[in-house]
């Protein structure tokens, strides 16, 4: 049992099947759910600069998506492999499917060759612990390969296939992403302005996700096995955060990404710049105080992302603001809408009331 | 003309840890010389990774036993005489099963250190030349038992402890040879070792090896001289470069 204790089907209807544009709105008009330990407030993306207070800081992850989906060529057939993450010059974490609804099992072992548009490839092994994915060693360099024929991983709740341009977020910067870093999503130039015309500054960081959130099942806390992501948290952004929480505002992730990166950059309590790769797992048992509040999409009943949030708001936070989701009527998954859970110790309480 | 290919020395390649490293490095394009006690188990791992230009070269033998070093450096003389990664991964676990520290014969003691400390010591010796001429990382593999205190791992731990201040010692004395030296604790592993540190017991929720695998792609992505002297967990939540 997850300590969590959230297990749910993502309501029929509830998932969003296409972008924001494609549902007639703009990208900063999708619904907002601000939670804390007493409310659920229903608002909109756009009402966030008057959500926020002068002084208040938000941590945005730069990192940029790439086209991490490749048709390929197996012995038994045509099937998709999924570019999770790069760990060395021609070493990839993949995630072969039979299609973008179709996840497997296939039949693949280890020294088993495949053509991906044009360059061989061979799978050295299973990633211990997660059958569906393979270490991948490629013949050559894949950048060329995934510039010319790759496309955005795409799943099957997706009602047509978006261009790259749809799954990158105002502040992509560095290529690197095999999903989008969705929380960035509802940000457009003029919310950002407006943002900053409030007082609310915006600094980054870079964490290339992988392939999607790990289930939790069964496995105890810390048993989870995720693999590393790389990842890059900059002295600018130390300094902006200690600065932050010097004069009494509030540091706000946009990300379940963010929240990883800065966790995975604290010892004994300090931030510090830090640059390499983390597979820190954050569960509800073990509350972070990186952020007071972080900004996000909604996720699967599953997953570990759930953890994290329940890490930075709490179990209790999670639960309920979720049923109000449901009940709400708030769209899943990447092209969705948002949420903004603030912790329990938030300096300024949560300013629901704004 | 291809550039020559990089050599690579894994001593204990035959089973477990060694084999998937020796495996990793042979799909990295590297020329291997192999060692391991067991010549029937090295010989099946040397069959696997026998391919067009890609070189492996076996030696039986223990690592403690100096003709069997000889043996390593000649191989490596055959392969151009340069070492680029040196990895000291044969280790003795000390008399299974575990016991107390007071209860282990010094004989037994004298072992394990003999393999574990001695041994990579002396094998970086005997290739220091070829190191030199690689700009070789030397990569000792450690463990979290010569950190903690558990009771029963004193030998091993013991060793490993030596076997890291011995490193950091390299690290700092071979700097001016661009020679770079690390320790690396893989984490708990299902491993033939693993198992003989808890016989009977059920080791099945260690993961595999190849869970190691991302960590040794990104530290043979890093300058040598960047990750000199520094201690690295491959199953740690993070890893970065030593401040």
């Amino acid at each position: 049992m997850t300590a969590v204790e959230l297990e749910f089907p993502i309501p029929p209807g509830l998932g969003a099947d296409r972008s924001p544009e494609d549902r007639g709105i703009a990208r900063d008009a999708v619904r907002l759910l601000v939670s804390d330990g007493p409310h659920d407030k229903d608002r909109s993306f756009h009402d966030l600069p008057e959500i926020l207070e002068p002084g208040d800081l938000l941590v945005v992850n730069e990192s940029a998506t790439i086209p991490a989906s490749l048709a390929a060529e197996a012995s038994f057939g045509r099937i998709v492999v999924n570019l999770s993450t790069r760990y060395g010059r021609d070493l990839w974490l993949v995630e072969p499917r039979w299609g973008p609804g179709a996840p497997g099992p296939l039949p693949l072992a280890v020294g088993d060759r495949l053509d991906l548009a044009g360059t061989g490839a061979e799978l050295v092994a299973p990633f211990p612990g997660v059958p569906r994915l393979w270490f991948l060693r490629t013949d050559g360099d894949l950048s060329t390969t995934i510039a010319t024929f790759g496309q955005p991983i795409r799943y099957g709740y997706l009602a047509r296939s978006y261009p790259l341009d749809r799954y990158q977020t105002l502040f992509a910067r560095v290529p690197g992403s095999a999903e989008m870093p969705s929380a960035g999503g509802p940000f457009t130039d003029r919310l950002v302005r407006r943002l900053q015309e409030r007082g609310v500054r915006v600094v980054s960081i870079v964490l290339h996700t992988g392939v999607s959130s790990l289930e939790v099942g069964d496995a105890a806390p810390g048993a989870v096995p995720v693999y590393p992501e790389p990842f890059e948290v900059p002295a600018a952004t130390v300094s902006a955060i200690a600065e932050t929480r010097r004069s009494g505002g509030r540091v706000v992730a946009v990300g379940t990404t963010v929240v990883r990166a800065l966790e995975s950059s604290t010892e004994s309590g300090l931030l510090r710049p830090t640059r390499g790769f983390t597979r820190l797992y954050l569960h509800s048992t073990q509350p972070t105080r990186t952020v007071d509040g972080i900004l996000t999409g909604f996720h699967d009943g599953r997953s570990t992302h759930l953890e994290l949030l329940a890490a930075v708001a709490g179990s209790a936070v999670v639960r309920r603001s979720y049923r109000h989701a449901v009940g709400s009527g708030y769209l899943w998954h990447e092209f969705g809408d948002a949420q903004l859970l603030w912790a329990a110790s938030s300096p300024r309480g949560a300013s629901l009331s704004a | 003309m291809t550039p020559p290919a990089r050599v690579a020395v894994v001593t204990g390649a035959s089973r477990g840890l060694g084999a998937m490293i020796a495996g990793f490095l042979s799909s990295e394009g590297f020329a291997l010389v192999l060692t391991a006690r067991g010549g029937a188990a090295l010989s099946e791992r040397l069959l696997s990774l026998r391919a067009p230009g890609r070189p492996v070269e076996g030696v039986v033998g223990d690592v403690s036993d100096p003709a069997h070093r000889r043996e390593i450096r000649q191989a490596v003389d055959r392969l151009g005489g340069r070492v680029d990664l040196l990895v000291n991964n044969a280790s003795e676990l000390g008399p299974s099963p575990l016991r107390p520290l007071v209860e282990v014969e010094v004989g037994d003691l004298a072992r394990v250190y003999a393999t574990n400390v001695a041994a990579p010591i002396a094998l970086v010796a005997e290739l220091g030349p070829a190191l030199r001429r690689g700009h070789g990382l030397i990569v000792n593999i450690t463990s979290d038992a010569a950190v903690g205190a558990y009771a029963r791992w004193g030998p091993y731990g013991a060793s490993k402890a030596a076997l890291e201040l011995a490193t950091r010692t390299l690290a700092v004395e071979l700097r001016e040879w661009g020679v770079s030296a690390v320790v690396v604790d893989p984490g708990d592993l299902r491993t033939a070792m693993h198992q003989a540190a808890f016989p009977g017991e059920d080791i099945s929720d260690r993961p595999l090896p190849e869970v190691t695998l991302p960590f040794w792609a990104w530290l043979l992505g890093q300058d040598p001289s960047a990750v000199n002297g520094g201690r690295f967990r491959a199953q740690a939540d993070r890893w970065e470069l030593p401040a």
